[in-house]
């Protein structure tokens, strides 16, 4: 059955085990895919909600949507069939606008012992440090997904001017609340964990707190702007 | 109620885990081996998915602080009570008296084994689950490992009428873990078999994979010939299940298991069959893997097989001896 020929590019619901299906809307971080796979999830829940047995909680990635069903109760294929049906339908129209209002600020203390990494992001960019932490503070990210720790959001899209691969040798210990790139994407960390990313500044705020109900502060679809802390420190 | 003298190796509160809270990017968690953790909790009259112990390798030294009736189930782990010389075999209940205490030790025939309490072990659900996800702290006692000085209530501490019943159900009369010698694990074709070099998918399955010591509840770590990597650029990170076999750019497969990352950007070549997952959670470091395809159809047989047999298991328990 794996002859080696090229994947199909297109959109597409395979099977993901006898437990799961995976939507494929696409590929690399846009926001208007991104869009599409909450539109997919809700179409999912709604189902659900709607009394169709079998379906469990969707969890989105960045261009995709993994979809966890109850065999005894939802035939893989029927979901699969379903699913595609659903996604046709989204991708012939514009996604649903997602709720504007709300921009989430984080406060972050570039560079120095904070961002170990922003000069020789800097370096690599041709930017000077303060050009870095400018760009990173410019732009609203929308939350694409959450993991692959609890509460750790995948934002998006960098600055393409930012984008670096992951750092070859993962740092087996990132310090909590530190701020960090890598290709298109930046993030919190939401705890101490092992981490690839690139390490350009630090927050106080936690993105993973179990006193809050849920314990995550960002969801998909939320947006967030970073905010340089002190400038006159980090400027 | 009993108390942890030494919690042994790594052990940790499951239950069936929170499978909907992915999308935090929460780890499912829950038994790694779901079928010793139901057999335990059957034994007892308990809800099959009620939170239990579960212990991996070397197990924990507890002590009896009031009569508590318990059963066990999993890799054969020779416990015993000291104070009076009684073996505890996997698939059997006991009452424990006040006062005494019940040693486990290394696993023999498995990797895991799970101790129930009378209505399961006594602990707030958070996000509908008492498992331990160590990784964020959620669940169990205080959100990581058991230690010494923790106490295990039992939620139906009164009930002590029960105890001497076997497992009448699948495994073999030592344990309801009990697989020896190099295990079969189903799989399905995963949904990057095809991205990847048609030679991958062949040596996956020709292979006699060695499991590492660096495996732990989150997945396998297999060795083997390294599988020939996909050119071009990895997936976007997508949502991950138990089972999918990643391959990262070394060709080092990995296995996920119940505490595995809920999104990653490693290709999946293979899934395993939801059936094997008891199976698959008692491989321990040095165990040989080997894995077969097989497709859908027989996937969910064997899926639906496996729970029509815990159900008959069950329904053989209650008619030898009903319980209250």
């Amino acid at each position: 059955m794996s002859t080696g020929d090229p994947a199909p590019a297109g959109p597409r619901v395979v099977p993901y085990g006898d437990r799961a299906v995976l939507a494929i809307l696409g590929e690399g971080v846009d926001t208007m895919l991104g869009r599409r796979v909450l539109a997919l999830a809700e179409r999912v829940r709604a189902a659900s909600m709607g009394g169709a047995a079998g379906w469990g909680a969707p969890v989105p990635g960045f261009a995709s949507l993994l979809v966890p069903v109850d065999p005894a109760r939802l035939h893989p294929d029927a979901a699969r069939a379903e699913l595609a049906g659903w996604l046709t339908e989204i991708l012939a129209t514009d996604p649903p606008a997602e709720p504007a209002g709300l921009v989430l600020e984080i406060p972050v203390r570039y560079g120095g012992a904070d961002g170990p990494d922003l000069p020789e992001v800097a370096a690599r960019c041709g930017l000077t440090e303060a050009q870095v932490a400018e760009l990173h503070a410019a732009s609203v990210y929308r939350v694409f997904c959450l993991g692959f720790v609890p509460g750790f959001a995948y934002l998006g899209p960098l600055p393409e001017r930012l984008a670096l691969p992951r750092r070859p040798e993962p740092r087996l210990r990132v310090p909590e609340g530190s701020v960090a790139i890598a290709g298109r994407q930046t993030g919190v960390y939401p705890f101490a964990t092992a981490g690839g990313w690139h390490l350009i500044g630090r927050t106080t705020v936690r993105p993973w707190d179990l006193r809050r109900d849920p314990p995550a502060l960002l969801r998909p679809g939320d947006r967030v702007r970073f905010v340089p802390a002190g400038d006159e420190e980090g400027g | 109620m009993l108390e942890v003298r030494v919690p042994g190796l790594h052990a940790t509160i499951q239950d069936a885990g929170r499978p909907g809270a992915a999308a935090y990017g929460i780890p499912p968690s829950g038994a790694c081996d779901p079928l010793a953790l139901a057999a335990a909790n059957l034994l007892l009259g308990n809800d099959p998915a009620a939170p239990a112990l579960e212990m991996e390798l070397l197990g924990a030294e507890l002590i009896v602080r009031e009569p508590c009736l318990v059963a066990v189930a999993g890799a054969e782990m020779e416990a015993v009570i000291p104070e009076d010389g009684r073996r505890i075999r996997p698939g059997t209940s006991h009452l424990l008296r006040g006062g005494s205490t019940l040693v486990f030790g290394a696993a023999r025939d498995g990797a895991r084994t799970y101790l129930a309490l009378a209505g399961g072990i006594d602990l707030p659900r958070v996000l509908g689950s008492a498992s331990t996800a160590p990784v964020g702290g959620i669940g169990g006692i205080g959100g990581r490992p058991v230690a010494a000085g923790d106490l295990l209530r039992p939620a139906d501490p009164d009930r002590l009428d029960g105890a001497g019943r076997h497992w009448p159900g699948p495994g073999p009369a030592s344990g309801v873990a009990g697989h020896a010698g190099p295990r079969t694990i189903h799989v399905l074709e995963g949904p990057h078999a095809a991205d990847l070099p048609r030679d991958a998918l062949r040596l996956l399955l020709s292979t006699a994979w060695t499991v590492t010591p660096r495996s732990d509840r989150a997945g396998l770590r297999l060795a083997g010939p390294p599988l020939p990597p996909a050119s071009g650029p990895e997936p976007a990170s997508f949502g991950m299940t138990w089972g999918a076999i990643q391959v990262p750019a070394g060709g080092a497969p990995i296995l996920l298991l119940a505490d595995h990352p809920t999104v990653g950007g490693y290709r999946v070549i293979a899934v395993a069959a939801s059936a094997d997952r008891p199976a698959l959670g008692q491989v321990q470091a040095g165990d040989e893997l080997r894995f077969a395809r097989i497709d859908l159809a027989t996937a969910l047989r064997l899926a639906a097989d496996a729970d029509a047999e815990l159900a008959a298991a069950g329904a053989r328990l209650r008619m030898a001896e009903p319980m209250a």
